[in-house]
């Protein structure tokens, strides 16, 4: 299996790496969701109404979430950059 | 139908009855640079066809021709480069254009005082360009592995329980992102007050994104010099000292020139 190992932000389909292609994009809009997720939590939990209880089992099911999403990209052969999208002038997706 | 003229820059009137300006070849590639005295100030310049150099066709080939663009800003690069070597000169921007000699000698009249404060501000200096960069992971190893405030908040968090702890680590490492910002800038800035010192002016400009300059590592500071030429190589000397006491940091700092005076010299 080749990597798909690119720094130019962007996504390769072309025929032959066609799966991996879609793998990075796919892998990319999970990544995006996961931050938007974490960072809500963070808010939530600075915000100071969670009780520690919740607090808990939020900060577990993240971290959980983030361990996973490292197999994944192991598993790819991505790295964190290869799971950001340049979007010109209004910087980089993550 | 009057030929536009091109203009290269302005050197001061004096200097040119010094020494006579060398046979360059002009932006379409056949006529010579000639010059045009205007009181004590004298334009280097050569003359265009204006049907083939309307103001529309340049636009569209600045946009769509890239092979042109690039060789005609090389010329007039290379032309500024060979006029700075030799004269005291304003440099002008790339397809800097005047319908006719009237219209450039009024634009040149207007600014006369301006020029005249340039010219000597620029003369016997040179200036010189520094883009320092730096590995952002490097010297975040640096800064947490050395930091006491960061280190007993990570004794705390490893006391936490495992959900708060991934809060709690997410927070430090904002800690450490804006420590690493901090040190970033206060490093830079202390570079560029003494290089200033060195220098007879000096200025921030705006720092290169990496896609701009094609390198891993995000431009942190991007200054620009204005230096007497006697006191170049010391200038030089202390930037490469400094670029040998934090190599092991993770930076790399870049100095380039001469450069004709463009960031130090305005002709607007």
């Amino acid at each position: 299996m080749q990597p798909v190992n690119q720094s130019n932000g962007k996504i390769n389909l072309d025929p032959e790496n066609a799966e991996h292609g879609l793998a990075q994009l796919v892998l990319t809009v999970i990544e995006l969701l996961r931050q938007i997720v974490e960072r809500h939590a963070i808010r939530r939990v600075e915000g100071g109404t969670l009780t520690d209880e919740q607090i808990e089992n939020l900060g577990e099911a993240l971290m959980n979430l983030e361990e996973k999403m490292e197999e994944l990209k192991e598993l790819f052969g991505l790295n964190d950059e290869d799971l950001n999208i340049n979007l010109g002038p209004l910087g980089n997706l993550l | 139908m009057d030929r536009l003229i091109y203009l290269y820059g302005l050197i001061p009137r004096k200097e040119e009855g010094q020494q006579p300006l060398p046979p360059l070849k002009g932006f379409d590639g056949t006529d010579n640079l000639y010059t045009i005295p205007i009181g004590d100030i004298t334009a280097v310049v050569c003359q265009l066809d204006p049907e083939k150099y309307s103001e529309e066709s340049i636009k569209e080939r600045v946009n769509d021709d890239m092979e042109w663009l690039q060789e005609k800003a090389f010329h007039h690069h290379e032309t500024v480069m060979a006029l700075s070597k030799i004269f005291t000169v304003i440099p002008l921007k790339f397809c800097t254009l005047y319908k006719n000699p009237d219209s450039l000698k009024r634009a040149v009249q207007s600014n006369r005082s301006n020029m005249l404060y340039t010219f000597d501000l620029i003369a016997g200096h040179e200036e010189w360009n520094l883009k320092m960069y730096c590995n952002d992971q490097l010297l975040k190893k640096q800064v947490s592995g050395s930091n006491p405030v960061i280190e007993a908040k990570r004794e705390e968090i490893s006391q936490l329980s495992k959900g708060k702890q991934f809060f709690e680590k997410k927070k430090l490492d904002k800690l450490i992102e804006s420590q690493l910002e901090e040190e970033k800038n206060k490093i830079s800035e202390n570079i560029h007050l003494h290089l200033k010192e060195l220098a007879r002016k000096g200025d921030v400009k705006k720092a290169w994104s990496a896609a701009a300059t094609a390198r891993k590592e995000d431009m942190a500071w991007n200054g620009v010099y204005l230096v007497e030429k006697s006191k170049v190589e010391r200038f030089l000397e202390q930037i490469q000292q400094y670029e040998k006491e934090l190599r092991e940091n993770g930076w790399q700092l870049e100095a380039s020139g001469p450069w004709p005076a463009y960031h130090f010299s305005s002709f607007s």
